[in-house]
């Protein structure tokens, strides 16, 4: 099984590409910067995994760049998973547009087009795949600082059960991991106390383990989730 | 290209187990001639743009085989 994975270069990215590969299914990464850890996964698995530099602000080159140059239209593509992403977190009233702006193409416009390619090739090779896109629970829980990343995390979501719907019929699926607080960097810039503040209101009171959403990820890319379709899954330590 | 694109019609319709065309009109209505829905377009779409690097929809609403011969 071919995988495009966005977003590989650290975090749950990178984790999600060492659990696949060891799985044995073949990996399409990219992201926009190559750090060490990604350099020995890449020295590992030079066969079954394949690396692209690329900058999602970028939108108009996805489809030559990504789909056409890199992973060619003769090979097919079982899963994408759409886990890029960056973060402008602040309170509404400081409100920046550009940085707004940049972080909705990558967030979500990078997502969704992303998407389209994915399930053209898909169709091309008559191939029932499937789609994750990375959801958080800012979107169902509000936390201080984080409207403006919860907004394109829940447009995500309404995207995918969208997709869902419309391609249902030809097989092809698209959920949402919705992910609690992990500790990687995308949570780096938040203090002790915010943090544990963050936790207590989960049901274990504690972060969210990166491999069990790594692993629930594999879940719905494979064949083993085919009944589950246009849903969001928490993987949150119980935030309730 | 014609005899190509007939097969391409007649490889998109099978996948969606709707009855085959025995030949290829230039006014024939893909989506009231050939019984095409926008699922099936969108697989016509790619299957053309993967062989012929155009995409049939992408300026504006392709009605008929001659308008999809015309695109190529």
């Amino acid at each position: 099984m071919n995988i495009v994975i966005t977003g590989v270069s650290k975090g749950l990215g990178l984790y999600l590409c060492k659990i696949l590969l060891e799985k044995s299914y073949n990996v399409f990464g990219i992201s926009r910067s190559k750090t060490i850890e990604l350099e020995d996964l890449m020295s590992m698995y030079p066969d079954s995994f394949k690396w692209l530099n690329y900058n999602l602000n970028n939108t108009d080159n996805i489809r030559q760049d990504i789909f056409k140059n890199w992973i060619g239209f003769d090979i097919p593509i079982h899963g994408l998973v759409n886990n890029a992403a960056t973060a402008y977190d602040d309170i509404i009233t400081n409100l920046d547009i550009d940085s707004l702006e940049q972080m909705f193409t990558v967030n979500v416009f990078a997502s969704m087009i992303l998407t389209k390619f994915a399930i053209r090739h898909m169709l091309l090779h008559n191939i029932k795949g499937s789609i994750v896109h990375i959801s958080s629970i800012s979107v169902h829980t509000g936390y201080k600082g984080l409207s403006m990343y919860a907004a394109t995390k829940g447009a995500l979501e309404a995207f995918s059960k969208n997709v869902a719907r419309e391609w249902g019929e030809i097989g092809i699926r698209s959920n949402c991991l919705v992910a609690g607080f992990m500790e990687t960097e995308m949570s780096s810039t938040l203090t002790n106390e915010q943090k544990n503040r963050i936790y207590n209101r989960t049901a274990l009171k504690k972060s969210v383990e990166i491999n069990s959403v790594a692993e629930t990820i594999e879940f719905l890319i494979s064949q083993k989730s085919n009944s589950i379709t246009g849903q969001n899954i928490n993987v949150d330590s119980g935030t309730i | 290209m014609e005899a190509r694109v007939f097969e391409i019609i007649n490889t998109v319709l099978s996948n969606r187990s709707k009855p085959k065309i025995s030949s290829l009109k230039s006014e024939m209505d893909l989506r009231n001639d050939l019984g095409m829905d926008s699922l099936d377009l969108a697989e016509l779409t790619v299957r053309i743009e993967a062989e012929y690097d155009v995409d049939i929809f992408e300026d504006g609403i392709v009605r008929t085989v001659g308008e999809v011969l015309k695109k190529i």
